[in-house]
C-alpha cells in the first residue's frame, strides 16, 4: 500500500517525464548569394489583370498547359499588376502574347504595333460583349440611367474595354457626358479591378459602378449579388482577343493560332480548358475587327497615345 | 517529540497543500509547456499558413519585392520568429530574410510534400533550438513553392519558465494564504478541544466543577423574557436549558435530557442558541459533569447508607450469641459472625474464602461437606443438635442450615446458625435428674414412713432385749449391735424424711451465733476427742433470722460432721459468722484442713446419695439435705476447696452459706 501511494505520487508529480522531440542538425554558417536566373527561350503569356492574378491564373494555367504541349514552346504565364504595366511589358517585350480587352489592344496595337490574331468567343456564344452599370439595389435615387448624373461613379480602368470605355460610350449616347457625374474615379491597386469595381457600389462607396459582362458571377460566392442591381448595359463591341507583340516570330504565332483552332467545346479535356478560361471557342481574328473600338475611343475623347 | 492535534492539523494541511501544489506545479508545467509548444507550433503553422496566401500574388508575378516585405514583416511580428524564406518549385531560395546569405542546409532541412498542410521540424542550430515550419504555397492545386519559418523554441521555454515561476508563486502564496486562513478558522477549535481535553482530565481527577464551553452569550430567560428564579435554567451561564431537568418553560418536559431533546429541539430558544459541534460537544460535557455530579453524590449518600446498614447488620449479626455464617455455592464461607470467629477461634479474614476443608478437621470437615452439598442439592434446610469438642471441654450446638434462593430453582448458597446448648443441655440433664431423684424422694418418704414405724418397734424390742440380756454375753453384743444398725436405720430414714420434707417447718425468729453454739455443743466434745479443734469466730452483735432454726442447725451439724470426716484426725475446723454483703444477708463459713474435694467432683457434692465416705458412715444425703434446706430458705451454698482464700499446698475445704435474715420478708414466703 505503501509503495502504491508513492508510484501515485510519482505519477502525479512527473507526468511529462520522457517526452523526447529529436532534432537536426544545422550549421547556418554555410551561406550562399541567392541570385535569381532567367529561364532561357521562353515565350511570355499576359492576361490582361482585370480580375486577380489567382484568377488570371486559375483561368489560364491549364489553356497554357495545353499550349505548351501542343506547340512545344515554353510558354510561361506571368502577372503584370496594372493594365498599364501588361501595356508597357507588351511594348518592352516582356509580354509577347497578349491577352486583353479591345481598348488596351487597340493602344497597344497604336503605341507598340502589337498584332492580334485571335479572339475569343464568350461562354454565351457571342464574339462580343457589353458592359454593365451597376448601382446597390436599395439605391432608391437611381432608377434609370439619367439619374446617375452627379453620382459618384467608379470605373475599373481607364483603359478598360467594358469597364469603362463602351459605358462611357453607352453614357455618352444618352446624352450624359464625363462633367456631369459628380465624381470618376478607378479601381486601385493591382489586379482584381472588375471585383474592386463590384465591392466598391456594394460597400456603399461609390454610387454607380461599371464593369464588364459577367463579372458579377466572378464574385457571385463572395457577396450577395442580389444587392447589386444592373441599371443599363451598353452596346456589344468585340470580345477580348490574342496579340503578339511586335516582331514575334511568326513561326509561333501561326502554332499558337492552330492550336487555338484545334480547342474543341465537344472534348472533355478541352472543354475543361476553355471552361476555365470563361470562354468556348478561340477563332482567327485580324487588326481590323477592333476599328469599331477605335472609333469609339475617339467619339468619347480617349487618345490612344495617353 | 510527540505532535499534539494542533501539530497533527497544521502538518496535515501544510502536507496536502504541498502535496496539491506539487501536483499542480508538476501538472500545470507540464500542461503550460505542452500547451506553450503546442501553440508554439499551431503559431508557425497559421503564420505560415497566413503567409503562404499572401505569398502567391508575389511569386506569381516574381514581384521579389513585395515578397521582401512580406518575408521581413512577418520576422518582425515576433522575437521568436528567426527566418522567413520562400523555395521556388525546384527548391531554389526565392527570397529570405538572412542579411548574409542563405544558409545552404536550411533548404533540406525540412520538406513537405504536396498533400500536406505543413511539416514541423526541430532544428538544432547549435545550442538553439528552432522549429522549423515547412508550408507549401498553392494557387488551387499548382504548386508554386514552399514557404519556410523558424521560430525559437528556447524563447517558448523562456515563457514557459515564466509561468512556471508565476504558478510556484501563485502556490506559495496560495499555501500561505490558506495556512494562514486555516489557523484562523483552527484555533478556535483546537483551543476548544484543550479545554475539553483539560476539563475531561480535571473530572476524572475527581473535580467535576469544570467548564469546558465559554459563557452563554444568548439566553434562554432574556430570549423569553422570563423572570422565574426558581427554574435551573435562570440566570445558569453555564448550562444550556435543553441540558437541565425541571425547566419551567411552558413548553417543556419535566423530565431530563434524553426524554425531552426532541422536544427542546422544536424550540425557538435552541435554534437561536445552539451552537456548531464543537461548542455542543463542550456543552454537552459540561452537562454530562453536572449530571455526573449529581449522580455521584447520590451514589455516595447511597453507598453511605450501605455502609451503615452493612455496618448495623453486621453488629446486628456481632452481637447474636449464635453462631451464623453464610456459604456459597462451592462450601466456602462469605461472611461470619464474631460467635463464629469466637468458636473457630480465628479471625473473620482467616475465614472468609476458605472452606469446611480449612476451618475443621477430617473427619468433621467431610461431614460438614456432605451435609452441605446435599442441602444445596435438595434445597432441604437441617436442623440437629451437634456435639463438638471445645477448648473447656465438649459443647453441644443447636445447628440450622438454611439454603439461600438467588432465583427460582438455583441456590446461591446456605446459611447456617448454630447456638451454643451445654448449659441448656446440663439443666436439662440436671431437670432430668432433679424429676428422678423426686419420684426417687417421693418413693423414699413412702419408704420411710412404712419403715419407721417397724424400726421403732424392732428398736423397742431390741432395747427390751439388751435390757434382759446380760452385758457380758455374746448376746448383749449381738443385740447391741442391732440395737446400734437399727439406730443407723432410723437415721437414714429419718434423712430421707427430710430430704422428702416431710417434716413441717417451725420458723422462728433465732440468733445464728445462739444456734451454731448449741450445735457445737453437741459435737465439740466428740471432736476434740479425735484431736479436731474447733474454732469459732462469731460476730460481735447476734446475727438474727427467720428461719426454721432446727433444720439450721440440721445443716451446720452436717456441714461440721463432714469437716471432721475430712479431718478424721489431727486438725482443726473453723466456723465464722458474719453479716453478707447487705445488711440482710448473713453469712456462715465452715471450713476445715481435711482432705479436701477433687475438683472433678466439687460439681456432684450436692447430688444426693453421692458420697466419698465408707458404706457405714454416710449415706450421701447430708449435703443434699443441707442444700434442699438452705435453698427452702433463699439461701445459697457454695463450696471452694481448697478454701478462700486460696493459699499454696494449702488443703481442705470451705462451704459458704449465705442466708438471707428473712426479717423484712412477709410471714410464708419462706416456703414459697
Amino acid at each position: 500500500m505503501k509503495y502504491g501511494w508513492m508510484i501515485l505520487l510519482c505519477f502525479l508529480l512527473f507526468p511529462g517525464c520522457g517526452e523526447n522531440e529529436s532534432a537536426i542538425k544545422v550549421d547556418l554558417t554555410i551561406k550562399e548569394q541567392v541570385i535569381f536566373k532567367e529561364e532561357p527561350g521562353v515565350i511570355t503569356y499576359a492576361y490582361l489583370p482585370q480580375y486577380s492574378h489567382t484568377i488570371s491564373h486559375t483561368r489560364h494555367h491549364s489553356l497554357i498547359q495545353y499550349l505548351r504541349k501542343e506547340t512545344g514552346l515554353n510558354i510561361k504565364q506571368i502577372f503584370p499588376d496594372t493594365f498599364d504595366e501588361h501595356m508597357k511589358m507588351v511594348g518592352q517585350k516582356k509580354i509577347d502574347i497578349s491577352f486583353s480587352n479591345p481598348a488596351v489592344y487597340v493602344k497597344i496595337a497604336h503605341r507598340y504595333g502589337a498584332k492580334a490574331f485571335a479572339r475569343i468567343v464568350e461562354m454565351t456564344g457571342k464574339d462580343k460583349f457589353r458592359g454593365q452599370i451597376i448601382c446597390r439595389t436599395d439605391n432608391s435615387s437611381i432608377q434609370s440611367l439619367s439619374d446617375c448624373r452627379h453620382k459618384r461613379w467608379i470605373a475599373v480602368d481607364s483603359t478598360s474595354a467594358g469597364g469603362y470605355l463602351y459605358p462611357l460610350g453607352h453614357f455618352m449616347d444618352h446624352g450624359i457626358t464625363k462633367m456631369d457625374f459628380k465624381e470618376i474615379a478607378f479601381a486601385p491597386g493591382p489586379g482584381g479591378k472588375q471585383e474592386k469595381v463590384i465591392l466598391s457600389v456594394y460597400a456603399g462607396k461609390y454610387d454607380i459602378g461599371t464593369i464588364r459582362e459577367g463579372s458579377l458571377d466572378v464574385v457571385a460566392d463572395r457577396i450577395d449579388i442580389n444587392k447589386i442591381r444592373i441599371i443599363s448595359m451598353s452596346d456589344s463591341y468585340p470580345g477580348w482577343m490574342y496579340a503578339a507583340r511586335k516582331n514575334l516570330d511568326k513561326k509561333i504565332v501561326e502554332k499558337l493560332k492552330k492550336a487555338f483552332e484545334k480547342l474543341d467545346f465537344n472534348r472533355k479535356d478541352h472543354r475543361e480548358i476553355l471552361e476555365a478560361a470563361d470562354f468556348i471557342k478561340v477563332i482567327a481574328s485580324v487588326d481590323s475587327d477592333f476599328d469599331s473600338v477605335r472609333q469609339l475611343a475617339a467619339r468619347v475623347g480617349i487618345s490612344l497615345d495617353e | 517529540m510527540k505532535l499534539g492535534f494542533r501539530g497533527k492539523i497544521y502538518l496535515g494541511f501544510f502536507s496536502l497543500l504541498l502535496i496539491q501544489g506539487l501536483v499542480i506545479f508538476f501538472w500545470v508545467s507540464h500542461v503550460v509547456k505542452g500547451s506553450m509548444l503546442e501553440e508554439l507550433k499551431n503559431r508557425g503553422i497559421s503564420i505560415g499558413i497566413s503567409l503562404s496566401a499572401r505569398m502567391v500574388e508575389p511569386i506569381l508575378v516574381m514581384d521579389f519585392l513585395r515578397m521582401k516585405v512580406l518575408v521581413d514583416e512577418t520576422v518582425q511580428l515576433g522575437d521568436d520568429i528567426f527566418y522567413t524564406f520562400v523555395l521556388d518549385e525546384e527548391e531554389n531560395p526565392l527570397i529570405h530574410t538572412f542579411k548574409h546569405g542563405f544558409p545552404v542546409e536550411l533548404k533540406m532541412a525540412n520538406t513537405v510534400l504536396n498533400n500536406q498542410k505543413g511539416s514541423i521540424q526541430l532544428l538544432d542550430i547549435g545550442g538553439q533550438f528552432i522549429y522549423d515550419y515547412a508550408i507549401p504555397v498553392f494557387i488551387n492545386d499548382n504548386r508554386l513553392g514552399t514557404l519556410r519559418l523558424g521560430l525559437f523554441r528556447t524563447r517558448a521555454e523562456k515563457a514557459v519558465n515564466k509561468i512556471i515561476i508565476s504558478v510556484v508563486v501563485t502556490i506559495i502564496l496560495a499555501i500561505l494564504i490558506a495556512g494562514f486562513v486555516g489557523s484562523l478558522l483552527l484555533n478556535p477549535v483546537t483551543k476548544s478541544i484543550k479545554k475539553l481535553h483539560d476539563s475531561s482530565e480535571q473530572a476524572l481527577r475527581g473535580n467535576l466543577d469544570v467548564r469546558a464551553a465559554p459563557m452563554l452569550k444568548k439566553n434562554c430567560w432574556e430570549i423569553m423574557q422570563c423572570h422565574q428564579k426558581e427554574c435551573p435554567a435562570y440566570k445558569n451561564f453555564h448550562h444550556r436549558c435543553w441540558y437541565l431537568a425541571g425547566t419551567l418553560c411552558p413548553d417543556c418536559i419535566e423530565r431530563k435530557y434524553a426524554k425531552k431533546i426532541d422536544s427542546c429541539q422544536q424550540c425557538q430558544i435552541y435554534k437561536q442558541c445552539s451552537g456548531d459541534e464543537i461548542q455542543s460537544l463542550a456543552e454537552s460535557f459540561d452537562a454530562m459533569t453536572l449530571s455526573l455530579k449529581g449522580n455521584l453524590s447520590d451514589l455516595k449518600n447511597a453507598e453511605s447508607i450501605l455502609n451503615e446498614q452493612k455496618a448495623l447488620l453486621q453488629m446486628i449479626l456481632d452481637a447474636i450469641p449464635d453462631f451464623i455464617s453464610l456459604q456459597d455455592q462451592e462450601g466456602r464461607y462469605v461472611s461470619v459472625n464474631r460467635a463464629f470467629c469466637e468458636m473457630l477461634n480465628k479471625n473473620k479474614e482467616d475465614i472468609v474464602g476458605r472452606g469446611n476443608d480449612d476451618l475443621f478437621s477430617g473427619n468433621q470437615a467431610e461431614l460438614y461437606n456432605q451435609e452441605d452439598k446435599s442441602i444445596l442439592e435438595t434445597g432441604t434446610p437441617l436442623v440437629k443438635e451437634n456435639r463438638v469438642p471445645g477448648s473447656k471441654g465438649p459443647k453441644w450446638l443447636h445447628v440450622v442450615k438454611i439454603p439461600v434462593s438467588e432465583a427460582k430453582d438455583r441456590v446461591r448458597g446456605l446459611v447456617c446458625s448454630g447456638r451454643d446448648i451445654t448449659q441448656l443441655k446440663a439443666v436439662q440433664e440436671q431437670l432430668t435428674q432433679a424429676q428422678k431423684m423426686e419420684s426417687v424422694g417421693r418413693l423414699a418418704a413412702g419408704v420411710a414412713h412404712e419403715i419407721n414405724t417397724p424400726l421403732g418397734i424392732i428398736l423397742g424390742y431390741a432395747q427390751l432385749l439388751l435390757e434382759d440380756v446380760g452385758k457380758d454375753g455374746q448376746i448383749y453384743e449381738d443385740v447391741a449391735t442391732i440395737v446400734k444398725q437399727i439406730k443407723i436405720c432410723s437415721k437414714i430414714v429419718a434423712d430421707l424424711l427430710n430430704f422428702s420434707h416431710s417434716r413441717e417447718s417451725i420458723i422462728t425468729v433465732f440468733n445464728i451465733n445462739e444456734a451454731i453454739g448449741e450445735v457445737l455443743g453437741v459435737v465439740e466434745h466428740t471432736f476434740n476427742l479425735n484431736h479436731v479443734m474447733v474454732k469459732h469466730e462469731y460476730h460481735k452483735e447476734s446475727l438474727l433470722m427467720k428461719g426454721d432454726k432446727e433444720k439450721l442447725k440440721q445443716v451446720f451439724i452436717n456441714l461440721l460432721n463432714n469437716a471432721f470426716d475430712a479431718i478424721e484426725e489431727n486438725g482443726s475446723i473453723c466456723i465464722s459468722t458474719g453479716p453478707g454483703k447487705t445488711e440482710n444477708e448473713i453469712k456462715i463459713s465452715v471450713s476445715d484442713t481435711g482432705i479436701g474435694i477433687a475438683k472433678e467432683n466439687i460439681s456432684k457434692v450436692f447430688e444426693p446419695f453421692y458420697t466419698t465416705k465408707a458404706p457405714d458412715k454416710g449415706t450421701g444425703l447430708g449435703l443434699s439435705v443441707t442444700f434442699g434446706i438452705i435453698k427452702d430458705h433463699n439461701g445459697t451454698i457454695e463450696v471452694f476447696s481448697p478454701p478462700l482464700p486460696r493459699k499454696k499446698k494449702e488443703q481442705g475445704t470451705q462451704f459458704i452459706v449465705v442466708l438471707p435474715s428473712g426479717l423484712n420478708m412477709k410471714k410464708g414466703e419462706l416456703n414459697g
